[in-house]
């Protein structure tokens, strides 16, 4: 018990780092939650769109801003110079239209106005400047046949009301999956941080000159004490991950209860003994109490930012991947890829999770072993 | 007696290694992260070629429009190439497609009847059925322009067909191939005036020098607790010698000003030489604001070594916590937070240091004109002169009679 307590009052001198750690993956899980509604139905994806009309709502000019609110969302922002330039450079809208002044009677005297436009130039954006460049091609052509401005926008709305028959083949709440994934993905920086630097101050605590040896004439038995210690440790990560695990549940509710939770408790849960061997190894290396706070953050937020935690995989540069490839937090959040858009589970799909898992489990013996020799190695230097 | 401090101020500084590493080596480290997990981010958001698989089937067979479009825009390094495109039997594509190697397989299920099988919604998902819509527009057209044409030209056709000649098919190849020509022309007029500086990772590096100026604040707050007789052995013994104070504290600031700068100045060349971050063309404007920045951080540093009493660990704790949710605000752990905080609360990164520096250089990044940055840089000045007089005026007349 004598060790339970200090251990809890080492812990308890860390509470403001760990509440920090945790704060920090609630806010961005609550930041990162969008309502997305889950259909089997296809919607297309609308850009978001600024139009900024010269001249008369009128006609034809009436009908392109009518069909862009119905195909992109309109944002509203101030009309001001400042607020439209800051919102395209934050992507709060990707394609600005300004509609000259005379646009509706230069098209109806054949000039081909020119409408001036602003983009982002990524996918959204894209889309946006495929669906003005359809409209207007669209008008060119019916302008050629009919002569009065209501045949062609009658002409036109026909064309452009007629859909195709779109069919979606997966029942995969993807929205919700992997907004999990990447609460599970993040979630390693928080056991990472957590761990590791709770650990380390404990083993720095317990490690100091006076109380060593203070501990070592006392009358327990040294495996005993070591037993001891590390249960306290490990009693810490999981009450982590069991917190970690809670506040999912009451973030994601009751899209959390299907099969790939299991999948994801598991696959944090080896990580989490992953995290635990880190903090080991680094604490047994570390004798300094200042180092350990920017030891804590290299490690954390290196293999955060390097493995995808914090950027989806996919955005990652493929050498940076590659690199990756020798830090635990890789395949633990390779799995949580996986699991996201994952329909059926059988041996076959399931297969290159287990092997994720295994590298991990293997990556902790790893740890294990380099500590026991570290620590052997001290102990011999020191005496 | 002041070059004296001075000197001793800045060695003791470059010698207290963790001060070195959180204020040089962190920074450093952390754009290193932001560049390795970033560099791709902007790349891989514009739109990329779509793996899609077609149906090989009669009915695509018998309608040369499908054929000859998708043959245009699956056309490998042709200039119109948006598809990576597979002809593959229906059984095939589902395979494809429930393997996630496609976005999207095409089935034409009657001569005019295409339909588009994806596994969810998406953008390449949505870019591909608004395709195979623009094709359906054609056919569209052909039906809605050869119906008018028809009417308008009904005399020469019973004409015709008096005569006896029956062209109808001529009559519809020509509508086709003129319909075809118009499409192909291009004579829509889009002029895009976009700004090239629409590089939102730089706002990333921008909040990491904005760290490093804050954070340098914490060399600042050691410098001042060598001077302070309740902080330190070394501030008793400075503080019983016959030197005036405002001396001592005004050496020991510009000491760690000086370090600061330099640990900023490496922070500049490594972002400018090997991450390539762009500050705009005016680089004395950078000098000052860089300038400024640094000041700032040091009259944080001054102000909460100063006011707080209590023991340095506390002390940095605040200055770390201040600077990191300063960061946060601005935009360090997502730029839409700096977006949403400018648009919908102002006044919160209108007083948040870290933002005037951020901004003061997303301003000279993105802005033709100067008045943002001379906003943000009166704005830093006065915040570091309020926070210097505060300090000056809780350190003046500080007399223990014991300690």
């Amino acid at each position: 018990m004598t060790v339970f307590k200090t251990f809890l009052k080492v812990l308890k001198s860390c509470k403001g780092t760990i509440i920090l750690y945790s704060a920090i993956l609630i806010f961005f899980a609550v930041f990162n939650t969008t309502s997305g509604d889950n259909t089997t139905n296809f919607v297309a994806e609308k850009p978001d769109v600024f139009i900024i009309n010269q001249g008369e709502r009128e006609g034809i000019t009436k009908n392109l801003i009518q069909y862009f609110e119905e195909n992109a969302n309109i944002i509203d922002i101030k009309n001001e110079e400042n607020a439209i330039r800051d919102a395209l450079f934050y992507r709060d809208i990707n394609y600005i239209i300004y509609i000259p002044e005379n646009f509706r009677e230069d098209f109806l005297d054949h000039k081909n106005p020119t409408i001036e436009v602003k983009s982002t130039g990524d996918y959204m954006a894209s889309l946006a400047d495929m669906m003005l460049e359809r409209y207007l091609k669209l008008a060119n052509i019916y302008h050629e046949t009919f002569a009065s401005e209501e045949e062609i926008i009658e002409n036109l709305n026909k064309t452009l009301s007629e859909k195709l028959e779109v069919e979606v083949t997966s029942k995969l709440d993807t929205d919700h999956l992997t907004q999990i994934a990447n609460y599970y993905n993040f979630a390693n920086y928080s056991l990472l941080a957590g761990c590791v630097f709770v650990i380390c101050m404990v083993l720095f605590s317990f490690g100091r000159d006076v109380v060593r040896k203070r501990t070592i004439i006392s009358s327990m038995n040294y495996k005993k004490y070591n037993r001891k210690l590390l249960l306290s440790n490990g009693l810490f990560a999981v009450s982590l991950w069991a917190f970690y695990v809670l506040v999912s549940f009451f973030l994601f509710g009751s899209s959390l209860f299907t099969i790939h939770t299991i999948f994801y408790l598991i696959n944090s849960l080896i990580f989490t003994f992953c995290a635990l061997s880190i903090a080991f190894l680094i604490g047994n290396l570390v004798h300094n109490r200042e180092a350990i706070n920017g030891i804590v953050n290299v490690v954390a937020l290196g293999s955060s930012f390097l493995c995808g935690a914090f950027v989806p995989t996919e955005y990652l540069p493929d050498f940076v991947l590659k690199i990756a490839h020798v830090l635990p937090s890789y395949w633990y959040i390779n799995t949580n890829e996986r699991l996201k858009t994952m329909e059926v589970f059988n041996f076959e799909n399931l297969k290159p999770i287990f092997l994720n898992m295994g590298v991990v489990i293997l990556f902790i013996l790893l740890f294990v072993v380099m500590m026991n020799f570290i620590s052997g190695k001290m102990r011999k230097t020191n005496s | 007696m002041f070059f004296h401090n001075f000197k001793y101020s800045l060695k003791t500084l470059f010698r207290n290694k963790m001060l070195i590493f959180w204020t040089f080596a962190f920074p450093i480290i952390l754009g290193t992260l932001f560049n390795m997990a970033f560099q791709d981010i902007e790349k891989n958001e514009k739109l990329d070629l779509i793996d899609i698989a077609i149906i090989d089937n009669d009915y695509l067979k018998n309608n040369p429009l499908f054929q000859e479009t998708f043959q245009v825009l699956g056309e490998e390094n042709g200039e119109e190439q948006l598809f990576r495109i597979q002809y593959v039997e229906e059984a095939e594509a589902r395979e494809l497609l429930s393997k996630n190697e496609i976005t999207g397989y095409l089935v034409l299920e009657g001569i005019n009847h295409p339909k588009v099988v994806v596994n969810h919604n998406g953008i390449n998902e949505t870019v591909f059925q608004s395709v195979v819509e623009e094709i359906i527009d054609i056919q569209e057209i052909l039906k809605n322009v050869s119906g008018k044409w028809i009417q308008d030209n009904i005399p020469d056709l019973t004409q015709d067909i008096n005569s006896g000649i029956e062209n109808f098919d001529s009559w519809y190849t020509v509508i086709y191939q003129d319909i075809m020509k118009m499409l192909d022309e291009e004579n829509i007029r889009i002029q895009d005036t976009s700004s090239d500086h629409l590089s939102y990772t730089m706002i990333e590096y921008y909040t990491l020098i904005a760290m490093t100026c804050l954070y340098g604040g914490i060399l600042g707050m050691s410098a001042i607790n060598q001077c302070l007789a309740n902080m330190s052995s070394n501030g008793k013994r400075v503080s019983v010698s016959p030197i005036s104070k405002g001396k001592l504290i005004l050496s020991s600031a510009l000491a760690s000003y000086v370090t600061q700068l330099f640990g900023l100045l490496l922070l500049f060349l490594y972002t400018i030489l090997v991450i390539h971050v762009d500050y705009g063309t005016n680089l004395p404007l950078v000098i000052l604001l860089s300038l400024v920045g640094t000041l700032s951080g040091l009259s944080l540093g001054v102000l909460i070594a100063s006011v707080i009493k209590s023991n340095e660990n506390t002390k940095v704790g605040i200055m770390i916590s201040f600077t990191m949710l300063g960061c946060v605000l601005s935009g360090m752990m997502g730029i839409t937070m700096k977006y949403v905080v400018d648009k919908n609360i102002p006044i919160v990164n209108k007083l948040n240091p870290v933002n005037m520096i951020t901004d003061g250089f997303y301003s000279l990044y993105y802005y033709d004109t100067f008045h943002r940055y001379y906003f943000n840089v009166i704005s830093l000045l006065a915040f570091s002169f309020l926070l210097i007089g505060i300090s000056a005026f809780c350190l003046r007349r500080q007399k223990y009679d014991s300690i």
